[in-house]
């Protein structure tokens, strides 16, 4: 299998032939393998420092994240999501166990009683729900907020989503699928842009590499003015290539977050970021 | 289907409009240089070809770095025909993986919108 992956590289084809293949490999090798691609394609770029996206790709960009960093304009979300914990913190303790620093890293995971993958943002409202409170809007606001606070507390940690049954395997690869699959007019795909072409530009825009992609959401964004979910920007992305985007926590995006974050095992969490 | 249809119909529409408001005189001699006019609004115009996404184009601001430069056209598509073919996405053009859209295969572009483009880009 190691040779689909040097025969891609040496002809100058990309990983989404190798990845195709990858459809009946387990999903640690589908890993690895553009792991290596990207080692091969960037041999600069350390693995730890993908969690920076496109920001690798320019000393320019990067010295106005960092300078961003300084004086994040994501804190007062993060002291709204503390608040929202703190008012109905008994609820989120028996959803989410007492520890805050250990909610983050949960999630994404395969839950086998419903053979269905849940995210942080789907728990949460699920937790209220349950709890008989109001459910908050996806995609931005009081549910991004919360979500930073969780991400905040479990900075420096890594990405460890765990796959070990048949079902968690298909729903990596139905996010797998997901990823490579080109949709919408413009006939572009997720690995056209992020594993393809990252690196290089669309317009004015660096393209990010899809490894690191989940690190640090949920993510203030610079044209948003206001944090954003993964799910907000999977949206956006869907949009772009003139695909109809599906819902924030529609089984495909779910599915799509499961692929994301376990392409990123191993890269520090670093949530709530900062993007342009 | 219907609604691509009609898009493409109403921009026909706009662009013969935009031509026939030209002064008559000099309509028919310029038609030629109209249609690279056209083309070239086309080519830039994000909503229609947004060609800079991908391609550095003379005369076009911020361009992307995807795809080639499109320069020199002449020399690389001596028969005209096939850089019209490249452009629609006619399938024995196309390069596997590519983010070049099929434009005429998927209704982004009528065929009249991208012989314009074409006529626009040969000149470059
Ligand atoms: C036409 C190109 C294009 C396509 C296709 C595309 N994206 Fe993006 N995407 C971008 C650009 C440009 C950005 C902003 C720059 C960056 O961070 O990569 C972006 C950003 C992102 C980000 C945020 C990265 C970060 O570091 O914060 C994620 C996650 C993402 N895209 C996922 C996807 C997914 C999943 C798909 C497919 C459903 C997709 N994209 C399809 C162009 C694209
Ligand atoms: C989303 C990215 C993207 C957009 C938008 C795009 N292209 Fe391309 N184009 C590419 C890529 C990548 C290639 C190289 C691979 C290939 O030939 O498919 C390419 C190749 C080409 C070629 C062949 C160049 C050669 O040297 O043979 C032509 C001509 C071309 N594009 C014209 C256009 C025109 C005209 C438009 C706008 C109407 C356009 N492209 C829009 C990505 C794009």
């Amino acid at each position: 299998m190691k040779k689909t992956l040097l025969v891609a590289l040496t002809l100058g084809a990309t990983a989404t032939a190798n990845m195709t293949m990858a459809a009946n490999m387990d999903p640690e090798q589908s890993r690895q393998q553009l792991v290596d691609y990207f080692k091969a394609k960037h041999p600069n770029i350390k693995f730890e420092d993908y969690r920076l996206g496109a920001y690798n790709f320019s000393e320019d960009k990067k010295a106005q994240w960092e300078a961003a960093e300084e004086f994040p304009p994501y804190l007062d979300a993060i002291d709204a999501g503390e608040a929202l914990y703190n008012k109905d913190k008994a609820t989120y303790q028996k959803c989410f166990g007492k520890d805050v620093t250990k909610v983050r890293v949960m999630y994404p995971r395969f839950n086998e009683d419903t053979q269905q993958v849940e995210t942080l943002e789907q728990q949460i409202n699920k937790c209220r729900t349950d709890a008989g409170l109001k459910t908050f809007k996806w995609k931005k606001g009081a549910i991004a907020q919360l979500s930073a606070y969780f991400a905040y507390n479990a900075r420096g940690q890594k990405i460890d989503v765990k796959i070990e049954s048949e079902g968690a395997k298909k729903a990596f690869f139905a996010g797998q699928e997901f990823y490579i699959k080109p949709r919408g007019q413009l006939n572009l795909s997720c690995a056209k842009c992020h594993t393809y072409n990252d690196g290089r530009k669309a317009r004015a825009n660096l393209l990010s590499p899809n490894l690191g992609h989940t690190s640090h959401f949920p993510v203030f964004r610079a044209k948003w003015q206001e944090l954003g979910t993964l799910h907000r920007r999977f949206g956006g992305c869907n949009k772009n290539m003139r695909a109809k985007p599906f819902k924030a926590q529609s089984e495909e995006y779910r599915n799509l977050e499961f692929f994301e974050a376990y392409m990123s095992n191993g890269i520090e969490i670093d949530g709530p970021g900062y993007r342009e | 289907m219907l609604k691509t249809k009609m898009k493409q119909l109403l921009t026909a529409l706009a662009i013969s409009t935009a031509m026939v408001s030209a002064p008559l005189a000099t309509q028919a001699a310029d038609k030629g240089a109209n249609n690279i006019e056209a083309g070239k609004k086309l080519a830039f115009s994000r909503s229609k070809g947004n060609c800079l996404a991908c391609h550095m184009v003379p005369g076009g601001n911020l361009p992307g770095n995807i795809g080639p430069a499109l320069i020199a056209m002449k020399l690389r598509y001596p028969d005209k025909q096939k850089l019209y073919d490249k452009v629609w996405g006619k399938p024995d053009t196309l390069v596997p993986n590519s983010m070049m859209p099929p434009f005429g295969q998927n209704g982004i572009l009528s065929d009249d919108e991208i012989q314009k483009i074409v006529d626009f880009i040969y000149t470059l």
